[in-house]
């Protein structure tokens, strides 16, 4: 019974096979397979939801990927709380996005493909959940970097789309060299793949050491343990953008809207904070990955949200922000607050899909990623007004969002003064975010697209109002009905997701202190509402800030403006680099070295052969025999002329004459047989052989 | 029946040599593709029976035969299959059809002598694979070297003659290092050329050194290993493209079956005193090649030195003497063959329409040649090991069984595969997507149904590999264990054995 469940990766898959295959046949109706293959996906997903919640983890074993010594690999699907409410999300926004794309990418002419590829991606992360052991894990990791490389390629004619598609694969595949090493790491010290089992042994298996430069005879030991949380989560900050590798996912905004959504709300980033969640009881085990982590999503956090505040493309606004709630997710596994990362996983989620896909409608209206560029389309469409009402909606809850996970960051009790750092980290970031949320929006609003007016002709400016009165008061009642909901759906996360992170101390303070220090929400609540208030008094034309801040500001402006100049580094001091030295490596050292070698013993022997020729064949032997032969000619000559003319010849006449004579008689006296002949011949070969033999 | 059943692998070594022998008879060009087409088909289905009657979990050879053929000198006729090598005959078989299609339209010009060397070289390697007897195996060895060296000087590319000459003169190097490797073994191991015989014979460690550095030579430029590789760029790309499919797909293998037929059953002891030197050398040569292709303007050398580092691999793979290098080191074979088999292929096609190999000369083909694309990335991303495709099974496996003898072998290696990554794409990204940069590249015809036909089995097998690598590992399993367990006997200080788990 409880493989139906299969059918939750299943069906997108079977989706995507049937339009990659037959997608000429479908023409223009590929999402009338993606829709009902994603909506049953997402019926079974709650169907198991509740399967979970009444009857603990689901366990479904699939078949023997391969066996090879000590290395045995099942493949198995593994369902327990924390992949039920991934699976939920990812079904979830994937079926929005699929309704929604069904309409947005009408008249593209690779229609099918999209869907297919985008029912692929949903299917990689759906499996990537579900993995029970850590290969099929990097499997499905490694086709998700593939499906987004296909979507960002989408718009293949476009060379900014396809050199960003090619970066972020390659980005990935980088990071996910950790996450390989860290896998085979694993292996090494726990003999198996089965997540489950690794999770059992971890405590048992602390001390265990590796000789790491055995082969060298030398002693270096380390504790797996420690180091494989380290090479996991190399391989998280690559596919979660996190501070050296995030240079993908702004330039995957290449992609089309609805893939941005997928990419930053269900798919993709969220496999980092997974993963390091799955893992966390091994996590627990390595302070020194635990602090790594945190500080680098940290860091993350509060890099992208100051970059994010300065960028004038509303896309590449939110793809900063992506990244700075994604490093605010990490930060939080890195303090221990894995519940919270969740949390906050959630309902990024499912309010950044909201975001983009209003944004893309937003976008799709005005004909233009820039919001500050103030466009003068003329194909607008008048419903956008409508659409960019939704925006504002989706810009509060991020307000109540940093409440809940703030918790998390309240009672880390694992890093004494270090988490001082980190409340201001948190802190800093809530505020940058309210301000560059609040920025882009007013930006929209106050350069407002400039439509036709359709009944009465000529054009119109749409600028909405942000705080007119009659939207401040509802806005604040969804706020607060938001806030406690959300309230309460933390107090039930924490007690669902206790059995699926068996941590143990961490933890257990959360619950209990829960309950008595909620009031500490209020503090990011307050400090947000700050940003906001900063950022509406800030509110001016930009030319302005150029001429009136003071130079260090200006300069801090530029660097983030210039997104920390991550791209022009890694352009200079990798990219060209890497391709010059493949570039030296082939002219120089294959061509001119090994090949020469070759060459150059090819041609040394043609020299060698040359040289025997002329010299030892034609000069020497030859000449030696061509001299024996003029020699011999001149003997030959000295013969004939002396010895046979004059003397041989004579005498060979007289005998001859004698002969003949003697040739006569016998005749005359008795004839010879040709027996008698070879009778005498074979008596003198026999005697000769004898001879031979007695002198032998 | 019985002389079908018993006979099996003299009968894949018949069937390519009744089909030169029919296709004198043939009059008219059609036919004569049909023929050899025919013929190869048929070699694949014997291998495919032969695959279904093959015996699971057993040890030794299968299929043997054996027949006197110049007792004088103790040489015999004798040829069998065990796991190791029943892959290997698969892998032929599969993949000359494949060449004769390809070569349907491609070549015009003296079809019946490109026809009877595909099937000369399909025989000569049926034999190379399967036999039990030195002599034999040598002889055949050589006969590989002739067809190959008239495919590329015949009907090969601009600079057809010095590659062939270039191929030639390392083979002969190769084949006369075998030669004397093989002469040794007769006069150490007891006069006989029986292979069986010789690797269950124990060997003193000064015979071991000279006899292993002597074949393993031979191996190795056949392989090829980075010193020795360049003969291979030159002659994979101006040989046609059913020479480039055959060389890369089939002829490569040679070595590393080599290693695992020889070096490793007979030296072990050897063996392990040269695996670090030689593990080194694979792990450079992966990067080194990753390097390489990188630097490439032109298709086919790309793919060229793509084997290069695909090769590293193989040898990373055969010498971590560990059930599950030796596992992906065979397989990490099989893949390369069907990938990059498939990559000269497709690299072929584009040739025939454009006659041009430079990378510069297309881009934008998504719009023109949507199928071809498709195809063409499968290919491409399963050479670098994408998860899903068959290569990422053999290189994990081989990444696993190195992991124990050196964990900084498994990152080096990895950075090869991210090389990989890097030049596959952007190859994919200047050819297949983006405009196009010549008018030619923009008019392109998409794959025909003889095209289709040529690449979609090497798809699906890539595909289906990748899922699920089951069924082959089941094949060579008892054969690798045996050849672990033999090494671990004969040197049972082998640190890396004391290792696992």
């Amino acid at each position: 019974m409880m493989s139906i469940f299969v059918l939750i990766p299943l069906c997108p898959l079977i989706a995507a096979v049937v339009l990659s295959l037959g997608g000429r046949r479908w023409g223009d109706q590929g999402h009338r397979i993606g829709i009902p293959a994603m909506g049953l996906s997402f019926a079974l997903s709650l169907y198991a939801f509740f399967e979970v919640v009444t009857s603990g983890p689901i366990s479904i074993s699939l078949y023997r990927l391969m066996q090879a010594g000590s290395l045995v690999v099942d493949l198995n699907l593994y369902i327990d709380q924390l992949t039920v409410l991934l699976l939920i999300l990812v079904t979830g926004v994937s079926s929005v996005v699929h309704v929604f794309s069904s309409r947005y990418m009408i008249g593209d002419p690779r229609y099918n493909r999209f869907f297919a590829v985008i029912a692929l991606f949903t299917f990689s992360m759906l499996m990537l959940v579900m993995s029970g052991n850590l290969l099929m894990l990097y499997v499905f990791w490694e086709v998700m970097g593939l499906c987004s490389y296909l979507l960002i390629s989408h718009w293949a004619q476009r060379k900014p789309a396809i050199q960003a598609a090619t970066k972020a694969f390659i980005v990935n595949a980088i990071a996910d060299v950790g996450l390989g090493f860290g896998i085979i790491l694993t292996f090494a010290t726990f003999g198996t793949l089965d997540i489950q089992t690794i999770l059992a042994q971890a405590e048992g298996l602390q001390d265990h050491t590796i000789n790491l430069f055995w082969w060298l005879g030398m002693e270096y030991h380390i504790h797996p343990i420690t180091i494989i949380p380290f090479f996991l989560f190399v391989g998280a900050m690559g596919k979660s953008a996190q501070l050296p590798f995030h240079v993908w996912l702004p330039f995957a905004m290449e992609a089309p809207t609805p893939v941005s959504a997928l990419i930053h709300a269900a798919t993709m980033v969220n496999a980092g904070p997974f993963l390091l969640v799955r893992m966390s009881p091994l996590l627990m085990l390595s302070p020194e990955a635990m602090t790594f982590i945190a500080i680098v999503g940290g860091a993350t956090a509060l890099f992208a949200a100051m970059v994010s505040m300065v960028q004038s493309d509303i896309k590449k606004n939110l793809a900063y922000s992506t990244i700075s709630q994604i490093g605010f997710m990490i930060m939080l596994c890195g303090i221990g607050a894995f519940v919270a990362a969740i949390f906050h996983l959630l309902a990024h989620g499912f309010l950044k899909a909201f975001l983009f896909l209003s944004t893309g409608n937003a976008l799709q209206a005005v004909h233009t990623n820039h919001h500050a560029a103030n466009p003068h389309s003329s194909h607008s469409n008048p419903k956008t007004s409508l659409y960019v009402g939704a925006l504002v909606l989706a810009c509060l809850p991020p307000f109540v969002i940093f409440s809940g996970p703030y918790e998390g960051v309240w009672v880390a009790n694992g890093f004494g003064s270090a988490r001082i750092v980190f409340w201001l980290i948190g802190l800093a970031t809530v505020f940058f975010t309210a301000i560059y949320l609040f920025r882009g929006i007013m930006l929209l609003f106050q350069h407002g697209p400039t439509i036709p007016n359709v009944e009465k002709g000529g054009t119109v400016t749409i600028k909405p109002q942000l705080f007119s009165p009659k939207h401040v008061f509802p806005l604040i009642l969804v706020g607060g009905v938001m806030a406690y909901l959300l309230m309460v759906i933390w107090t039930w996360l924490v007690e669902f997701l206790a059995p699926a992170l068996p941590v143990s101390s961490l933890l257990g303070a959360e619950v209990t202190v829960t309950t008595a220090s909620s009031w500490w929400m209020l503090l990011p609540v307050g400090v947000a509402i700050g940003g906001w208030m900063y950022a509406m008094a800030g509110q001016r034309p930009r030319a302005q800030v150029h001429s009136e801040e003071a130079d260090w500001k200006r300069a801090l402006y530029v660097l983030f403006l210039h997104k920390g100049y991550f791209d022009e580094w890694y352009e200079v001091y990798f990219v060209q680099p890497t391709l010059r030295f493949a570039n030296w490596l082939w002219r120089i050292v294959d061509i001119r070295g090994f090949d020469r070698v070759v060459h150059s013993v090819a041609s040394s022997s043609l020299l060698l052969a040359s040289w025997l020729w002329r010299v030892i064949d034609i000069k020497g032997i030859d000449r030696m025999v061509v001299g024996l032969g003029g020699s011999s000619v001149g003997l030959g000559r000295w013969l004939w002329r002396v010895v046979d003319v004059r003397w041989l010849s004579y005498n060979v006449r007289q005998i001859l004459k004698g002969a003949d004579v003697a040739g006569q008689i016998l005749q005359e006296t008795e004839t010879r047989t040709i027996q008698h002949h070879l009778l005498v011949m074979v008596f003198w070969l026999v005697s000769a052989i004898c001879l031979l033999y007695f002198l032998v | 029946m019985t002389i079908f059943t018993e006979h099996m692998i003299s009968w894949m070594v018949v069937i390519p040599f009744l089909g030169i022998a029919l296709l004198a008879f043939a009059r008219d060009e059609e036919w004569m593709r049909r023929i050899a087409f025919a013929c190869t088909l048929v070699e694949f289905g014997v291998s495919l029976i032969l695959w279904q009657r093959f015996e699971l979990g057993k040890q030794g050879m299968q299929f043997v035969e054996r027949m006197e053929w110049m007792p004088t000198f103790n040489i015999q006729y004798a040829v069998g299959v065990d796991g190791i090598s029943i892959l290997m005959v698969l892998l032929t078989a599969l993949l000359c059809p494949l060449c004769v299609l390809c070569s349907w339209r491609a070549i015009t010009t003296r079809v019946r002598a490109f026809l009877s060397l595909i099937l000369l070289v399909e025989g000569a390697m049926i034999v190379v694979f399967t036999a039990l007897d030195l002599f034999l195996f040598f002889m055949l060895w050589e006969l590989t070297m002739i067809p190959m060296y008239f495919m590329i000087i015949l009907w090969g590319g601009p600079n057809r003659i010095a590659a062939g000459i270039k191929f030639v003169l390392y083979s002969l190097t190769g084949s006369l290092l075998l030669l004397v490797g093989i002469l040794g073994l007769y006069l150490e191991g007891g006069h006989t050329y029986d292979l069986l015989v010789l690797s269950e014979q124990t060997y003193s460690s000064n015979t071991q050194f000279w006899l292993f550095l002597a074949l393993f030579l031979a191996f190795a430029i056949k392989m090829p290993m980075v010193p020795f590789h360049t003969w291979l760029p030159d002659a994979h790309s101006e040989a046609p493209t059913a020479g480039s499919v055959i060389l890369a797909g089939v002829l490569l293998k040679m070595g590393g079956y080599g290693f695992l037929r020889f070096c490793l059953p007979m030296f072990p002891e050897a063996s392990a005193k040269f695996a670090p030197f030689i593990l080194w050398l694979s792990v450079f040569a992966i990067v080194y090649g990753g390097y390489l292709a990188l630097a490439q303007t032109d298709l086919k050398k790309l793919v060229a030195y793509s084997s290069v580092s695909h090769m590293g691999f193989v040898t990373l793979g055969v010498f971590a003497f560990n059930s599950q290098g030796i596992q992906g080191a065979i397989l990490q074979m099989f893949n390369h063959g069907l990938t990059t088999g498939a990559l000269f292929l497709a690299v072929g096609q584009l040739y025939d329409r454009t006659h041009s190999r430079a990378i510069g000369d297309y881009g934008g083909l998504h719009k023109t040649m949507p199928r071809f694309v498709a195809l063409f990335f499968l290919f491409s991303v399963a050479a670098f090991g994408l998860p899903g495709t068959c290569n990422f099974i053999g290189e994990f496996l081989v990444l696993v069984g190195i992991s124990d003898t050196s964990f900084a072998m498994v990152l080096l290696s990895m950075v090869g595969i991210v090389l990989a990554a890097a030049y596959m794409l952007w190859m994919l990204q200047r050819v297949a997507l983006g405009e196009s940069t010549t008018k030619a590249a923009a008019v392109l015809s998409d794959l025909s149904n003889r095209e289709l036909a040529t690449v979609v089995p090497l798809a699906i097998m890539v595909l289906w590999i990748g899922v699920y690598p089951g069924p082959l590992m089941e094949m060579m399993d008892a054969s690798v264990t045996h050849l672990v367990q033999q090494m671990a006997a004969s040197q049972s200080s082998i640190p890396a054995l004391a290792l696992i788990r």
